[in-house]
């Protein structure tokens, strides 16, 4: 079998990748793939695995089993470099208190691996993209939550990363703040970035994702079409169907 | 040097200068140090029974002699409190304000960003030993003790050593808040280090014990052989390395 070619080759995969924690939980042998130019969605519960996963596919976690492959490159065997192509937010921002907007962005730049020059120019250009420019010279530590979030996923975007790892990015975002992130995903991945992100919020879920994938108890038990009419009837159908066929096995 | 190491170096030194943290131990460790020794330089000349017998043979020095052999003391105790929470602050503060996962999927090893911060914390020490050194030569001076006192010179030099054996001794409190997953563990360990160099210093033992030495050379300078004092550094060493391997190795699974 060839391999891939370039622009088919998953940005990031996972195959088989399980980690069981004491009582269950965990996630259980997952395969995922998230392919250049698309956005691909994870919908599930609380509880469900979906944090788990993406510490899993950031290294953030060791399998128990499976393997998960950057550009095709196992993660555990990936060069220290592979990974300035990467954008992430997992839960809390990478937003230090005591720094302003603009040091922040800047310190986020720099440990992606860019020059002090081109740190400034993109802290420039995403500073104006997340609509940050009043609150550049503002402690971290005086901001609200939601604003605080945006300095995380300017952190995550600015170096536009060719895969992008979002954990709830809506959460504690206002009705602009969550339009801002829609259009700075839709743009990098026109421009070939893979996204992978997660949320509770299916109405936001449907406008940009282009593949939903529902995870329950630590599983894949589904995808959703983004184009259906009742995605929410959807989601807990085939989560209610999951939890039938569990309690019966 | 490489690049990125210089990188982290960068982002550890922004942090720190912009942190009140750092800025505050340090005013904390040289002021409340000045203060200390000159309160008990005059409770001691104003015949203070209860500092007198504190200071003990001390007490009777006088000159460069008892000036540094008392802020000897308190640096021993102090700063060795003071330096372990610095550290504490920032390797466990990377947990406490949960900012550890944005260190993950990085081009910098984490690692690497371990050893930048103890560089840093090591040049942050070396600040402190020349400014508090510089402190106790005033307070010398101002009290009149004579400039060109070749042996005051030569017990105000053991001040900078003591200073940085005691911030090279405090590393432990890294690896703690590391395994500990935040700023008390490391906290906790540098209070144990304190109790355990202060006890058997007191007691007269372990001239050869890294932890030990300093406070012991503190007390009494000709009980501690200048080879006892060269294994100091074993300890930043060990658990510089330990410190690095744990973050390495780290993982967010609580």
């Amino acid at each position: 079998m060839s391999a891939p070619s370039p622009q088919r080759m998953p940005r990031l995969e996972a195959r088989g990748v399980a980690r069981d924690f004491p009582g269950g939980a965990g996630v259980h042998g997952i395969d995922l793939a998230v392919v250049p130019g698309k956005v691909h969605a994870l919908v599930g519960l609380n509880g469900a695995g979906k944090t788990t996963l993406m510490r899993l596919l950031l290294g953030m976690l060791r399998p128990d089993s499976g393997t998960v492959h950057l550009d095709g490159v196992e993660i555990a065997d990936a060069p220290q470099a592979m990974w300035s192509r990467v954008g992430q937010l997992v839960e809390h921002p990478l937003a230090y208190p005591e720094l302003d907007v603009q040091s922040n962005l800047a310190v986020a730049a720099r440990l992606h691996g860019l020059s002090r020059i081109r740190a400034a120019v993109v802290v420039d250009g995403v500073i104006a993209e997340f609509d940050l420019a009043r609150y550049a010279g503002v402690r971290a530590s005086r901001l609200s939550l939601g604003n605080r979030q945006r300095v995380g996923l300017a952190a995550a975007l600015q170096h536009d990363p060719a895969l992008i790892v979002l954990d709830e990015p809506t959460n504690a975002l206002d009705p602009a703040g969550v339009i801002l992130l829609r259009e700075a995903l839709l743009r990098r991945a026109a421009d070939g970035a893979g996204v992978l992100v997660s949320s509770h919020h299916l109405d936001e879920v449907a406008r940009v994702a282009d593949q939903i994938t529902v995870i329950n108890d630590g599983r894949v038990v589904g995808a959703l079409d983004p184009g259906g009419v009742d995605l929410e009837r959807a989601f807990f159908a085939v989560v209610h169907a999951d939890d039938v066929e569990q309690s019966v096995a | 040097m490489s690049a990125l190491f210089g990188t982290a170096i960068a982002v550890e030194v922004r942090k720190a200068a912009a942190s009140r943290v750092m800025s505050s131990i340090s005013a904390i460790l040289i002021g409340g140090l000045a203060v200390l020794t000159f309160g008990i330089l005059v409770g001691a000349a104003s015949g203070d029974e209860q500092i007198v017998a504190k200071l003990g043979p001390l007490a009777g020095a006088g000159g460069w002699t008892g000036l540094v052999g008392i802020v000897a003391q308190i640096t021993s105790a102090g700063g060795l409190l003071a330096f372990g929470v610095a550290l504490s602050w920032m390797f466990g503060r990377e947990f406490a304000d949960a900012t550890v996962s944005g260190l993950f999927a990085l081009p910098i090893r984490r690692s690497t960003i371990a050893i930048a911060k103890l560089v840093v914390y090591l040049a942050w020490a070396l600040a402190v030993a020349a400014v508090l050194t510089m402190v106790v030569a005033i307070i010398g001076i101002a009290l009149g003790y004579g400039i060109t006192d070749a042996a005051g010179v030569g017990n105000l030099a053991r001040v900078p050593v003591l200073v940085v054996l005691t911030a090279l001794i405090a590393v432990p409190a890294a690896w703690a808040a590391t395994i500990g997953r935040g700023l008390l563990p490391g906290i906790a360990a540098s209070v144990g280090i304190v109790v355990l160099a202060q006890v058997m210093a007191v007691i007269g033992v372990g001239a050869w014990v890294p932890f030990v030495a300093p406070a012991l050379w503190a007390i009494a300078p000709d009980s501690v052989p200048v080879a006892a004092l060269l294994v100091v550094p074993s300890v930043p060493l060990l658990f510089g390395a330990l410190s690095a391997l744990a973050w390495h190795r780290l993982q967010l699974d609580r």
